[in-house]
């Protein structure tokens, strides 16, 4: 008998101090509220290896750091983005985020059904038909300075050209763009900017696929730009900028990946510009938890670590790492700012 | 037949959730659940889930329509998603040319506008069939093409976009839209949601406007009988008096009228606008499914439309509760569409050129009709047949 006193004494100790523990956690509430979470992924799913992919991560990365229970729906076609969004709001969600600009109508349109719901989008704001911000208190824009990011893989092309490390070395890098909208031109404009930052005798060539899914059509512009002289290309084109990578490659010059890493997109990827997509969902995922939810928009930056770049195929020099630590800690900063319009 | 193929996809479908991991009753719960708004486990609302399930069904019904009728006379319609495509575009581009028109006149306009542009996409593909004996199946499929990437030209630099950096159009204007089932006003609680929620709209009295005339059409009238005797035999029609070229171009014009209208109902009814999700869309495709388990009846179509409707809407509940990937719904549909193919097989491989045994037609009067006018049109077959 009092072996069982003894073993519910234990018990009884046990859950006075992991309720003690988690009201210290929890900023002194007695109960720890579970906070529900929904993701809606656009038509790329969540193996796209970019921003779908990067989303989930960060919705993972806050599962194990909050009291969180994640869920996630993947939308087949564009008719599925209002009713996956509806679900999570009608079911009560603190949060629900919509992955990318395509979803900007639907966030707008389920936005204003659920004013008690918190949204947060991706790339873009919840609109209306006309393309016009709603500006509903509920949502939260998650924007990227892409110039940052831009610029930084725009140094690594710039380098390569002045001190003759490239592989043709004719002072001639590209970028290939898939549309002309203002994601793809502010990381163009960073990376043209940078490169001329570095090697003031450099010409940059730039050139649109008119395209985000085919990647013959961006291979075609990018064998364009080979041919001029191009051994750095930049990619700024999505799936269609695969092509870009295999152009590269099979040309024996330098390509640089976009948004994700894509190390494993050939093996001509030196570099990768980042949009930490992970990073501003768990910022926003952590803004619900904390209480500190604010509607408008959120700018990710290399300040505050929500873009930036990788190395990827290629043996970083030492001199040139020391020119990339230098202008990231100089737009960190803010003593150097990249244009977010392509400079002439 | 059909719901045997249902019961046995089903089946397989559970199989498949087993061996990888995951519990089938989970998975089928959470598919019942956003399909017809029962066994909900995680307070989704019922309603909401029957009105996007019908939602779904709307366009399946008439594109299932534009494939089952040419079917009956022996030809395969796989342009359903372009013929669709192209009236979404027509009804989107006249609803934005005339948006300052009142409904009364605006919304048949658009209507009849899709259903005049899808009737052209199919039309084509008619006329050089009964011309010069190209193979419907691969003009159709072809006609996919060209409706989608002229959609993008339309909304991506082209005369419809909405403004730069967009790939939507203008909306339609407010005459062309279709009304809701419910009022759309966000601050009416109906079943416990704003209103505007549930997005059922005036197109499922379309739909069934138009599967009941398909039946009539093909049943009650004498060009319906036309259509059904060129579809038994080629020859016997012909003997009887009956112009294949006259029945293969008519059908292919309205077969091509009810996907348009599919389109037209879909951008009046819920989308208002056009957008790239076309690049994305099955809904041409899964009408090939749904004729073929609907077995091509008027009923048939609409209990198959339900289905795939209800599928489409419970997969992503199917994910978020049951935390089943709602690819699996994909692997339900192929099953389905397998298990029904298993019974085509012979008349599919018959149909097709590419799909017969030998080179030359050996045997001519084992020919069904639709390959006997392809030879026809490049050759004339012998009459002693």
């Amino acid at each position: 008998m009092g072996h069982k006193r003894l073993r519910f004494l234990v018990l009884v100790a046990a859950a006075m101090v992991f309720s003690l523990a988690c009201g210290g956690t929890s900023g002194g509430g007695g109960t720890t509220k579970t906070y529900k979470i929904g993701l809606v992924t656009d038509t790329g799913g969540l193996n796209d290896k970019s921003f779908n992919h990067l989303a989930d991560v960060g919705l993972e990365k806050a599962k194990t750091d909050f009291h969180v229970q994640g869920d996630v729906k993947e939308s087949k076609t564009g008719d599925d983005y209002i009713p996956n969004l509806t679900d999570f709001a009608s079911k009560k969600y603190d949060l629900v985020i919509g992955v990318g600009f395509l979803m900007q109508e639907a966030v707008g349109t389920v936005s204003g059904q659920f004013p008690n719901v918190h949204f947060a989008i991706i790339d873009g704001a919840g609109t209306d038909k006309n393309g016009k911000d709603l500006q509903h208190p509920n949502v939260v824009s998650l924007f990227f300075k892409e110039q940052d990011a831009g610029a930084m893989v725009g140094v690594i092309a710039g380098w390569l050209e002045k001190n003759g490390k490239a592989k043709k070395n004719k002072h001639v890098i590209g970028a290939v763009g898939g549309i002309s909208i203002p994601p793809v031109n502010h990381y163009i404009a960073g990376y043209k900017w940078a490169a001329k930052m570095e090697d003031p005798m450099i010409q940059v060539q730039v050139g649109y696929s008119n395209n985000f899914n085919d990647p013959a059509k961006c291979k075609g512009v990018a064998q364009g730009q080979i041919n001029a002289g191009a051994d750095v290309l930049f990619q700024v084109a999505g799936g269609c900028g695969l092509g870009v990578l295999q152009a590269a490659g099979q040309a024996g010059v330098y390509s640089i990946g976009v948004d994700a890493d894509q190390k494993d997109a050939d093996p001509s990827v030196i570099a990768s510009a980042l949009k930490k997509v992970d990073v501003a969902t768990y910022t926003a995922i952590q803004n619900v938890v904390q209480g500190k939810f604010q509607s408008g928009a959120l700018t990710f930056s290399i300040a505050n670590d929500g873009a930036g770049y990788a190395i990827d195929n290629f043996d970083l020099p030492s001199d040139l790492k020391a020119e990339l630590d230098k202008v990231q800690g100089e737009i960190k900063s803010g003593s150097l700012t990249p244009p977010a319009d392509i400079p002439a | 037949m059909p719901l045997g193929s249902v019961i046995l996809a089903f089946a397989l479908g559970a199989v498949i959730c087993l061996v990888t991991g995951a519990n089938p009753i989970d998975a089928y719960s959470g598919l019942l659940c956003g399909g017809a708004g029962l066994t909900c486990s995680q307070g989704e609302n019922s309603a909401l889930q029957i009105s996007n399930t019908l939602v779904f069904m709307i366009p399946l019904i008439m594109a299932g329509v534009a494939v089952a009728l040419p079917f009956r006379a022996g030809l395969f319609n796989i342009g359903a998603e372009g013929q669709l495509i192209a009236g979404a575009v027509a009804c989107t581009a006249i609803g934005i040319q005339f948006a300052g028109l009142p409904g009364v006149i605006l919304l048949p306009l658009v209507l009849l506008g899709g259903m005049a542009a899808g009737a052209l996409w199919a039309g084509i593909a008619g006329v050089l069939k009964a011309t010069v004996g190209a193979h419907e199946v691969v003009t159709t499929i072809m006609l996919n093409y060209v409706a989608q990437w002229l959609l993008r030209y339309l909304i991506i630099g082209g005369p419809l976009q909405l403004g730069p950096g967009t790939s939507t159009s203008k909306p339609i204007g407010q005459g062309a839209e279709l009304a809701r089932i419910l009022p759309a006003d966000n601050s009416l609680v109906i079943f416990g949601l704003p209103a505007s929620v549930y997005r059922l709209h005036a197109g499922l009295f379309i739909a069934l406007i138009a599967v009941a005339a398909f039946a009539f059409l093909l049943w009650r009238t004498s060009f319906g009988y036309e259509i059904r005797a060129v579809g038994q035999s080629q020859k016997a029609a012909r003997y009887a008096g009956i112009s294949y070229r006259r029945t293969i171009i008519l059908t292919m014009l309205i077969a091509g009228g009810f996907s348009g209208l599919a389109g037209a109902v879909q951008v009046a009814g819920v989308d208002h606008n056009l957008t790239d999700k076309y690049f994305y869309d099955t809904t041409g495709f899964d009408a090939i499914a749904v004729a073929l388990l609907g077995l091509g009846s008027a009923g048939g179509i609409v209990f198959a439309s339900l289905l795939f409707g209800a599928l489409h809407s419970g997969g992503a509940i199917m994910q978020s509760d049951a935390g089943i990937s709602s690819n699996l719904v994909l692997v339900l549909q192929a099953l389905i569409l397998f298990s029904i193919a298993a019974n085509f097989i012979g008349a599919i491989r018959r149909t097709l050129p590419f799909g017969r045994a030998g080179p030359a037609p050996v045997l001519p009067s084992e020919l069904p009709p639709a390959a006997g006018l392809m030879s026809e049109a490049a050759t004339p077959p012998p009459e002693t047949a």
